[in-house]
């Protein structure tokens, strides 16, 4: 087995005596596509932020490659600076144009000059397709182009994980496809990613693993053609089949 | 009408007597205020990041005692200048400090004394519109931030506070604006400002109300033209309305931006149907004329 990037061992997060996710194992291999489905409410997004560390786990273990990395002692924001993260809402910086968001955490937190942080903004923004808007400002460009922006700001730390929460929930329609395509792109070329996400095509097609969870635990845990072919649970067939006819 | 005269030619007598007078009493107001909007700004923009660190309840307990300590200095620092008026303030620093020291301890000049009590006045305003100014702008900025690695000094640098800047500024206009016309209870402690300088016009000439007009006029003047400023500086900060898109070639479409008509759609140009019925809209109208 190859050396795993993320290992999840005995995750637990309670909000006061709510209990959102309990007892989460998981790990992650380079070049892995996981796709974590579910309900709302079901403690998907709450478990990516704990990888995050933007929400502090209640117990458990986090390892990013075989370091312990909650916990007192460790420097969260260096540790941010591997692991990209994609919001729902976007969370551009409204006061920076394009561009600028995808050079200031080159430049100021990984220290790099403005040309190399220039240069590498562009290789991704073209990647992304939204290179001619780069002097553009968050409030002036389309929620999709919002969003491909937003990736582009992550890969532009070169991280060795990227994660994904809800990135098309916030989206019309009519744009989803572009985000997708997006991603879709960077799946193939081998990036590692974590997907939280209610497109059961994308996570059907593009993922290699899929992690189903319901009321904070993961219910069930698979390949995509044995979770949407052949789920084991009722709570996933249930859940699957709600999809399947709307 | 020959009211009006009069008030002319008592404002030109008292502008020929206390003309350079008049205009140094501006520029005294105008560099306090200005000075002490700045100081007042600093010290605003320190109490407000103080306030807002984090302090979960998992850190460690002497940084959360150090934290809760800061707090309850700002806040009692806050509340005494806040609360208490400016004249009153002026008089217990400028006379308190000697009365201490047995006159050993003076101001030596008392644009100190006044640029230190507008000041920290100033900043006991600006700490709680800093503290609400960081607080207006979306919690999911800062994660953004922390999401590409920023600690909080570089959060706070790069991503809130010049937000935050943009959303007070408003407010930091009005209390430059509150200080031009505040300082004159300066005059307190023998600060010549502008409207110590009406005080000493009208001690010798009597004449209250034409000093008044020009006092009226002066600070008018100073306020309108710093609004204008801020307004400007507003706008600046805001950015431009519209932006370039940066292809190369300034002809090229870029993907998304033209919507060709479906082939074979009613607009589709190429379409038989389209042309043929252009054609009948073109006869008709001509037909009407």
């Amino acid at each position: 087995m190859a050396e795993t990037i993320l290992q999840v061992q005995h995750l637990s997060k309670s909000f006061g005596a709510n209990a959102v996710l309990k007892d989460i194992d998981f790990s992650v291999s380079p070049r892995d596509v996981t796709c974590i489905i579910g309900a709302s409410g079901s403690g998907k997004s709450t478990l990516l932020r704990c990888v995050n560390l933007l929400e502090t786990p209640t117990s458990g273990d986090i390892l990013f490659h075989g370091k312990k990395i909650n916990g007192k002692g460790v420097r969260a924001s260096e540790y941010r600076t591997h692991v990209g993260m994609v919001f729902q809402s976007f969370n551009l910086f409204s006061n920076m144009t394009v561009l600028e968001n995808c050079m200031v955490g080159q430049t100021k937190v990984l220290k790099k000059s403005r040309q190399e942080a220039e240069a590498n903004a562009m290789k991704y923004l073209e990647k992304v397709g939204m290179a001619p808007y780069i002097h553009a400002r968050p409030r002036q460009i389309s929620g999709g182009q919002k969003q491909r922006v937003a990736i582009a700001r992550a890969l532009a730390m070169n991280p060795e994980l990227l994660l994904f929460d809800e990135p098309t929930s916030a989206l019309d329609p009519e744009m989803v496809g572009e985000v997708l395509s997006v991603m879709r792109d960077l799946a193939r070329e081998g990036t590692t990613m974590i997907v939280v996400t209610h497109e059961m095509a994308f996570a059907r097609d593009v993922s290699n693993h899929v992690v189903f969870m319901a009321d904070g635990v993961i219910c069930e845990e698979g390949s995509p053609g044995q979770i949407f072919e052949n789920p084991r649970q009722a709570r996933t067939k249930e859940f699957l089949s709600r999809f399947l006819e709307g | 009408m020959n009211r009006f005269v009069q008030l002319g030619a008592d404002i030109a007598k008292l502008w020929a007597r206390y003309g350079t007078s008049y205009l140094s009493g501006i520029r005294n107001t105008l560099v306090l205020a200005l000075v002490a909007t700045l100081i007042g700004c600093v010290i605003g923009f320190i109490c407000g990041i103080l306030q807002t660190i984090p302090h979960p309840k998992t850190d460690h307990p002497v940084k959360r005692f150090f934290l809760t300590l800061i707090r309850g200095i700002i806040r009692v620092y806050v509340e005494v200048f806040r609360g208490t008026p400016m004249v009153l303030q002026a008089v217990f620093v400028y006379y308190g400090l000697p009365y201490f020291s047995g006159n050993t301890l003076q101001f030596q000049s008392v644009w100190l004394a006044a640029i230190l009590v507008v000041s920290v006045n100033t900043g006991a305003y600006m700490a709680e519109t800093v503290r609400g100014g960081i607080l207006s702008i979306d919690p999911g900025q800062t994660e953004g931030a922390k999401a590409i690695g920023m600690n909080h000094w570089q959060t706070m640098l790069y991503v809130i506070l010049p937000q935050a800047l943009r959303n007070i500024l408003p407010q930091i206009g009005n209390n430059f604006i509150i200080n031009v016309k505040d300082t004159s209870v300066m005059f307190i402690i023998s600060f010549t400002e502008f409207f110590a300088v009406h005080r000493g016009a009208v001690g010798a000439t009597y004449l209250y109300f034409p000093s008044a007009v020009i006092e009226m006029a002066g600070y008018l003047c100073m306020t309108l033209v710093a609004s204008f400023l801020l307004r400007w500086w507003e706008k600046k900060l805001d950015g431009d309305d519209s932006y370039s898109l940066a292809t190369g070639d300034q002809l090229a479409p870029t993907a998304g931006m033209l919507n060709h008509p479906g082939k074979g759609s009613n607009f589709d140009e190429r379409n038989r149907e389209f042309r043929e019925a252009a054609k009948n809209r073109n006869f008709s109208s001509r037909g009407e004329r």
